[in-house]
């Protein structure tokens, strides 16, 4: 059974962690509580510092200020196999000079576990991450994509470790098997119990597994939050912009110059086309500049002087006009938000 | 209808008529000598194995014995030097890298001969330079390892130890760094990563590493003959004196034979588990 996040202690706890790389700081004092068994996803853009963390965490980098404190237990030092925590790495990392069998029990086999109990939790690992058995004995460099993706699993849930971290796993693989995955991982992280650290660039990823989800910048955590409430109250123009397209719009443009520090931060879907006689908080008179179809929804382009608006409704919403028809859009300041920064 | 070459077949004439010409032909008539009768210089003679049983009841299979034993050493030392070099030239890949490369790489450049003669001159006891020096600057008097078999060791590693370093090198290069920290992250120790990750996946650079230093060291004379002194004969000097002094090449090539014949029983093998292609498509 899955502990639920924010029922008990911190398991994990960053205490003001810092690496430099010359004049980088790739870290910057990052302070952060993960709970026991909770599935805690930091995103960010491509040089945020999220795998030089994920790499500290896992004992695969070393610090030059801060802590990293297990159940209360400082293990900054603790080199990486002496940490009760196990990765699944980007490349994945299966060795490839040995079977599925023998990458899924190499933990074990560290840990002087005889061959017959090895095999078994083997089995049973296989079992879980929905692997046939016959692939034991099969060389690891016989499976397909999302195989490998399986064996990875299994491999570092075999120690049965109280962490496991994921440094961007699925980026390297197709969108079906992708979003077959992601679902297999929330599941996994369900029937485990254990506490998943994932690093991604995906904010559909974070999204659809997480519990809390953890902004990344500059080597900073600049918003932490579950992901609803980070999708949409943003404290930030940039988190706003990380988590999805959004309509930035200057403050003054929307209170009438009553207020003209930072912008008003509106979703697509709030963004409506409204009939004739509807009212909202803030009116838009566009025209529309192109539509397209995302399977069940449907977004439009609307030019509004020289703004560009981006909306979406639903794909058999009636209300859109053609391009090139004029239409009003309009939202409620409840539905919007205000950053400063 | 007149069978045609493909235009890569006739690519590959000239080097298999090197090959047959180079290679094939000499092995075959040093075969065929060794089954001559004792120093005769014709191949018309009624085939005999009295050279295979002179080589034995002649003492001959002492030099063979020492040259296999300071074979194997000398791999043995050049593996232990070169892995730990090996690691630190692919870890710290950049401009130290290069330059302890071209410093290793470039005695090969000069004249084996010339280099052991160097060795000569600083092992050389009184007033060689190692002796020299310590005398002079720490007031040392020091014995000399000169016209030893552990010279003629020393001498081997040093001019074998290029031969293993380099495919050492190109094999750690095989080993993806992911794979090793994955080890670690899953409880290996840095014994356990050697054993199950680095040795198996550097083993095809090892491998072409080991049979080179062995064989280059099995048909070794010069260190034994410019450091060594007298104090061991191989086999190739061995062989040089049946083919020279004595004139009997007979013996010489039955000798030669014996000599294929045991590298051979160590390159077959090897080679049979060696996996080059994956060490050439890197």
């Amino acid at each position: 059974m899955a502990a639920s996040a924010g029922a008990g202690a911190p398991i994990l706890t960053l205490q003001g962690l810092t690496r430099r790389f010359g004049e980088v700081a790739a870290v910057d004092g990052i302070d952060l509580a993960i709970e026991d068994g909770e599935f805690f996803t930091i995103v960010g853009p491509s040089g945020s510092g999220k795998s030089t963390l994920i790499r500290i965490l896992a004992g695969l980098e070393r610090v030059d200020a801060g802590a990293v404190l297990l159940r209360g237990q400082a293990i900054t030092d603790v080199p990486a196999n002496r940490r009760p925590t196990a990765m699944v790495f980007q490349s994945l990392a299966l060795f490839n000079h040995k079977t599925v069998g023998e990458n899924i029990e190499f933990a074990l086999k560290m840990r002087g576990v005889d061959p017959a109990a090895r095999r078994a939790r083997a089995r049973e690992l296989m079992d879980l991450v929905r692997l046939p058995e016959t692939y034991y004995a099969r060389p690891v460099t016989q499976c397909s994509g999302g195989e490998r993706q399986r064996v990875a699993l299994a491999r570092a849930l075999a120690s049965d470790p109280e962490i496991l971290f994921f440094d961007e796993p699925l980026s390297a693989i197709d969108y079906r098997l992708r979003k077959m995955l992601e679902v297999e991982l929330k599941d996994l992280h369900r029937e485990t119990g254990k506490t998943f650290i994932y690093i991604t660039h995906s904010l559909e990823e974070a999204m659809v597994m997480s519990d809390r989800i953890g902004i990344m910048r500059d080597g900073r955590l600049v918003q932490i939050g579950p992901p609803l409430e980070i999708y949409q109250r943003p404290r930030s123009r940039f988190v706003a912009e990380f988590m999805g397209e959004v309509n930035v719009l200057p403050a003054a443009a929307v209170t009438g110059g009553a207020d003209t520090e930072g912008w008003y931060v509106v979703r697509p879907e709030q963004l409506r086309p409204l009939p004739p006689d509807a009212a909202a908080d803030i009116v838009f008179e566009a025209e529309i500049v192109n539509d397209y179809l995302l399977g069940s929804r449907k977004q439009f382009h609307a030019r509004a002087g020289e703004r560009l608006l981006i909306g979406e409704v639903a794909a058999t919403a009636v209300g859109v006009p053609p391009p090139g028809e004029p239409v009003r859009l309009g939202f409620d300041l409840a539905d919007a938000v205000r950053v400063t920064e | 209808m007149r069978a045609r070459l493909s235009p890569g077949m006739l690519a590959m004439l000239p080097v298999m008529a090197l090959i047959l010409l180079g290679f094939v032909v000499p092995i075959l008539l040093v075969f065929a000598y060794s089954l001559m009768p004792p120093r005769t210089f014709s191949l018309a003679g009624e085939p005999t194995l009295a050279n295979y049983e002179a080589a034995v009841t002649d003492g001959y299979l002492l030099p063979l014995g020492w040259s296999v034993w300071l074979a194997a050493l000398t791999t043995l030392i050049c593996l232990a030097l070169a892995w730990p070099t090996a690691k630190a030239l692919v870890r710290f890949a950049g401009r130290l890298a290069t330059l302890a490369t071209i410093l290793i790489a470039l005695p090969i450049f000069i004249s084996e001969s010339v280099r052991l003669f160097g060795t000569a001159l600083f092992m050389m006891p009184g007033g060689g330079i190692l002796a020299g020096s310590l005398n002079a600057l720490f007031g040392l008097k020091t014995g000399s390892i000169l016209y030893t078999k552990t010279a003629t060791l020393l001498g081997m590693v040093y001019v074998h130890f290029p031969f293993m370093l380099f495919p050492i090198v190109l094999g750690l290069s095989l080993v993806p760094q992911d794979q090793v920290e994955a080890a670690r992250d899953l409880g290996a120790g840095w014994l356990q990563v050697l054993r199950e990750v680095e040795l198996p996946l550097a083993a095809p650079g090892i491998t072409v590493g080991a049979l080179l230093t062995f064989v280059l060291s099995l048909g070794a004379n010069a260190e034994a003959a410019i450091l060594g002194g007298q104090a061991v004969t191989v086999i190739t000097k061995a062989i040089e004196q049946r083919f020279g002094y004595a004139q009997d090449w007979p013996s010489g090539a039955a000798l030669t034979v014996l000599v294929i014949l045991v590298t051979a029983a160590v390159i077959f093998p090897v080679l049979r588990r060696l996996d080059l292609d994956r060490l050439i498509r890197r």
